[in-house]
C-alpha cells in the first residue's frame, strides 16, 4: 500500500494548508506568463506550463532583502533587523528546482551561515511535481539526475496512472504536512508511473576537464557574439546566487538591501580605476560557464546548473547554455585530454 | 528570396567591402531564429529569414566588441532601417561603414508570410521606401488599442495598472540591452554619485527606472517592440513607448527613423521658438 494523491485533490490540499496558516506559494498566470507567486486561492494554481518564468530561489533569496532598517532621530539611532518568515508551502517546482536548493545550501552554509536563506529554507514545505513531459530546453538528466529525483523535496509527487500522485514523504517536514492535511490522501496501489525523461544530451565528465584545459579557446571568441549582456539568464536561474549590497535611504531612516547581480552585466567586474578585468560578453560567458562547471564544482562537489532551461527559453537571442555545453562535449571528445606524463 | 539575400552577403563578403555581415540564422526550431555574425562568403548559407526573425539587429552596432575595423553588411527589416537612420541622426557610426541589405515580411509572426528583399540600397532609399511600405500606418498600429484602453482610465487606475506591471520587473535590463537606442557606455541607472535611480528591484526604482527609460526613447524610439519581447517578466513596454511616440507627434509632427537629415525634435532647437513652456 501506498500514499496517493488524486490530481483533482490538488486544490483541495492547498486548501487545507491555507486554513492551517500556512502561506501557500504556486504557479499562477499572470498577464500571459506563469511565474510562482503567492496565491490566495487555490483555484489560482496553474499547472499548465512546464516550467514556471521565475525559479524557486526567489521565495529563499529573493531578489531584493533588506538586511536591516535604521532610523535616525534627534539624539538617538535605532537599528531593527527582526526576520521571521512565514511558514510556506511551496507547491509546483519540478525535480531541477528542488536539486537547486541542496545546491544552494552548501553556498549559503559554507562559511556563513545565511540566516535569511536557512531561515527561508526552515520555514518551507516544498512539494515537488515530477515531470509528466519536457521540452527542447530540459537537460536534467544530462546532469546525473531526473525529473523524479527527490533530492531538495519535502514531498514529492510522481504522476502514475488513473489521474493520480503517488506520494512520497521525503522529509519530516513534509511527513509533518502531510498529517495536518491528512484527508486529502487515499492508501492505495499506485498504477504505472508517467515520468517523461528527456534524453542525454552531452557528456558531463567531459565538460569540466575541456573547460580547464580551455581557457584561451576560438568558442569564446566565435560563439557568444550575439549575447546582449542582459542579465536574464542569471536572474532566471535557481542556481545563479551573485548579490549586491547597497544602501537606501537618507538622513531619517532606510535600509541595506542584498539585491541580485549578474555576472553577465559590464558593471560586475568594472574596478573603480576604470579598469575592467572582464572587457567583453564572451568573457562573461566563459565566466558563466566556468562558474557553473568549474569553480563551483570544485568547491561544492556540484554543478552550479540543474538543467531547468529557463536561460535557454527566456533568452532574448535564443542563446543556449545547452547548446554550448553540447559542443563542448564534442570539443573534448575530438580533442581529448593528453594522459598524464604524456608529451605534449 | 533567401537566395537573393545570400547572394548579397557573398558579394559584399568576398569582394571585401564588409568584414562581417549581421543577420538571421536558424535555431532549434523555424519558429527560433537568432542573430549570427558571417565573417566569411562561403557560409553565407548560415543566413535565413522568415517572419520569426524578430531581434532588432542595429543593437550590435554599436557594441564596440564584435565590430570589425571595416564595414559591415546588415540584413535590415524595416525596423533595422528606422533604427539605423536615428543612430546616424546621433552620430553613432560613420555610415559609410554600414552597408544594409534590405528585408522586409508582409506580416512578422505570422507563419507563411510572404518576405521579400526591398529594392533600396542607400540609406535615404531605404527609408523612403519604409515609409512608403508604413504609409498610413500609426507607428504604433499594433499596441495602439491597448494605448486607448489605458488612456481612458483615471491617473489612480492607470498608475495602479503599472505598479502591478512593474511589480514583477527584476531589474535584469533585458529591455535596455535589446533596444539599439539604449547605447550609454554608462546608462543611468548605473550611476551611483548621485544614486539617481534606487537599484532594488521595488516599486520606488522600478517605477522610476522604466518611466525614465520610456523619456529617454521620446522621439527616438522606433516601436521595434524589442524590449517587450526581451522582458521574461512580460512587462508591457512597448506600451509606454508607444504612448510617448504618439505625445511626439503630436507635438512636433515627427516620427523617429524615417529621414536621417532632419534633426531630431528632442535634440535640436530654434532660436525663434518661443519659449512659452518654460516658467
Amino acid at each position: 500500500m501506498a500514499m496517493l494523491l488524486a490530481k483533482k485533490n490538488l486544490r483541495a490540499l492547498l486548501r487545507g494548508a491555507m486554513d492551517r496558516k500556512y502561506r501557500v506559494v504556486g504557479p499562477v498566470r499572470e498577464h500571459g506568463i506563469v511565474l510562482f507567486a503567492e496565491m490566495s486561492d487555490p483555484g489560482a494554481l496553474c499547472l499548465d506550463e512546464l516550467n514556471t518564468q521565475n525559479s524557486i530561489k526567489e521565495f529563499f533569496f529573493p531578489k531584493t532583502e533588506k538586511l536591516f532598517t535604521y532610523s535616525l532621530g534627534k539624539n538617538d539611532a535605532a537599528v531593527a533587523d527582526d526576520f521571521a518568515p512565514p511558514r510556506t508551502v511551496l507547491i509546483g517546482g519540478r525535480a531541477c528546482d528542488a536539486r537547486s536548493l541542496v545546491a544552494l545550501d552548501r553556498l549559503f552554509g559554507w562559511d556563513y551561515k545565511d540566516k535569511f536563506y536557512f531561515a527561508r529554507r526552515e520555514a518551507t514545505c516544498v512539494i515537488t511535481l515530477a515531470c509528466d513531459r519536457f521540452d527542447e530546453a530540459c537537460f536534467c538528466t544530462s546532469l546525473g539526475f531526473g525529473p523524479r529525483a527527490a533530492e531538495g523535496s519535502d514531498i514529492l509527487l510522481v504522476p502514475v496512472e488513473g489521474d493520480e500522485y503517488a506520494v512520497e514523504a521525503v522529509t519530516d517536514k513534509g511527513r509533518a504536512l502531510i498529517a495536518e492535511v491528512k484527508d486529502v490522501f487515499t492508501e492505495g496501489t499506485p498504477g504505472a508511473e508517467k515520468v517523461a525523461y528527456p534524453e542525454k544530451k552531452f557528456d558531463l565528465a567531459a565538460v569540466k576537464p575541456w573547460l580547464e584545459r580551455n581557457f584561451e579557446h576560438p568558442i569564446w571568441k566565435e560563439e557568444f557574439l550575439s549575447c546582449l549582456g542582459c542579465g536574464t539568464c542569471t536572474y532566471q536561474c535557481p542556481m545563479c546566487h551573485c548579490f549586491d549590497i547597497v544602501d537606501e535611504g537618507d538622513i531619517h531612516g532606510g535600509a541595506r538591501c542584498k539585491n541580485w547581480d549578474s555576472c553577465q552585466f559590464a558593471l560586475f567586474t568594472l574596478h573603480t580605476s576604470g579598469h575592467n578585468p572582464r572587457p567583453a560578453q564572451a568573457a562573461r560567458w566563459r565566466q558563466r560557464l566556468r562558474h557553473k562547471f568549474v569553480y563551483y564544482a570544485d568547491k561544492f562537489g556540484t554543478e552550479a546548473c540543474v538543467g531547468c532551461g529557463r536561460c535557454i527559453r527566456n533568452c532574448p537571442v535564443c542563446l543556449s547554455i545547452l547548446d554550448k555545453l553540447v559542443l563542448i562535449g564534442r570539443e573534448a571528445a575530438a580533442a581529448p585530454a593528453q594522459p598524464a606524463g604524456a608529451q605534449p | 528570396m533567401i537566395e537573393q539575400l545570400r547572394q548579397r552577403a557573398r558579394e559584399l563578403l568576398g569582394e571585401g567591402t564588409v568584414a562581417l555581415v549581421i543577420g538571421y540564422g536558424r535555431g532549434n526550431s523555424p519558429q527560433a531564429t537568432f542573430p549570427v555574425f558571417i565573417k566569411k562568403a562561403d557560409e553565407v548559407d548560415r543566413l535565413v529569414f522568415n517572419p520569426f526573425c524578430r531581434n532588432n539587429l542595429a543593437v550590435y552596432l554599436t557594441r564596440k566588441d564584435i565590430m570589425p575595423k571595416g564595414a559591415v553588411g546588415l540584413v535590415a527589416r524595416p525596423e533595422e532601417v528606422r533604427s539605423v537612420a536615428v543612430l546616424v541622426q546621433e552620430q553613432q557610426f560613420d555610415p559609410d561603414k554600414v552597408v544594409l541589405i534590405g528585408v522586409a515580411c508582409a506580416e512578422p509572426g505570422k507563419e507563411g508570410a510572404a518576405c521579400e528583399m526591398l529594392k533600396g540600397r542607400t540609406l535615404k532609399e531605404l527609408e523612403a521606401e519604409v515609409a512608403e511600405r508604413l504609409k498610413g500606418r500609426d507607428p504604433a498600429q499594433e499596441v495602439a488599442a491597448k494605448v486607448q484602453e489605458l488612456e481612458a482610465m483615471t491617473p489612480e487606475q492607470r498608475l495602479a495598472f503599472w505598479e502591478k506591471e512593474f511589480s514583477r520587473c527584476i531589474r535584469c535590463y533585458a529591455c535596455r540591452q535589446a533596444c539599439p537606442m539604449c547605447y550609454c557606455e554608462r546608462c543611468i541607472v548605473e550611476k551611483n554619485q548621485p544614486q539617481w535611480i534606487p537599484s532594488s528591484p521595488r516599486p520606488l526604482g522600478n517605477y522610476f527606472w522604466n518611466v525614465i527609460r520610456a523619456f529617454h526613447l521620446a522621439g527616438r524610439c522606433i516601436g521595434c517592440g524589442a524590449c517587450a519581447r526581451a522582458c521574461p517578466m512580460g512587462i508591457p513596454l512597448d506600451l509606454l513607448n508607444a504612448k510617448v511616440a504618439r505625445e511626439v507627434k503630436e507635438s512636433f509632427a515627427y516620427e523617429a527613423g524615417f529621414d536621417h537629415e532632419v534633426p531630431p525634435p528632442m535634440a535640436s532647437f530654434r532660436t525663434d521658438d518661443e519659449q512659452e513652456f518654460i516658467k
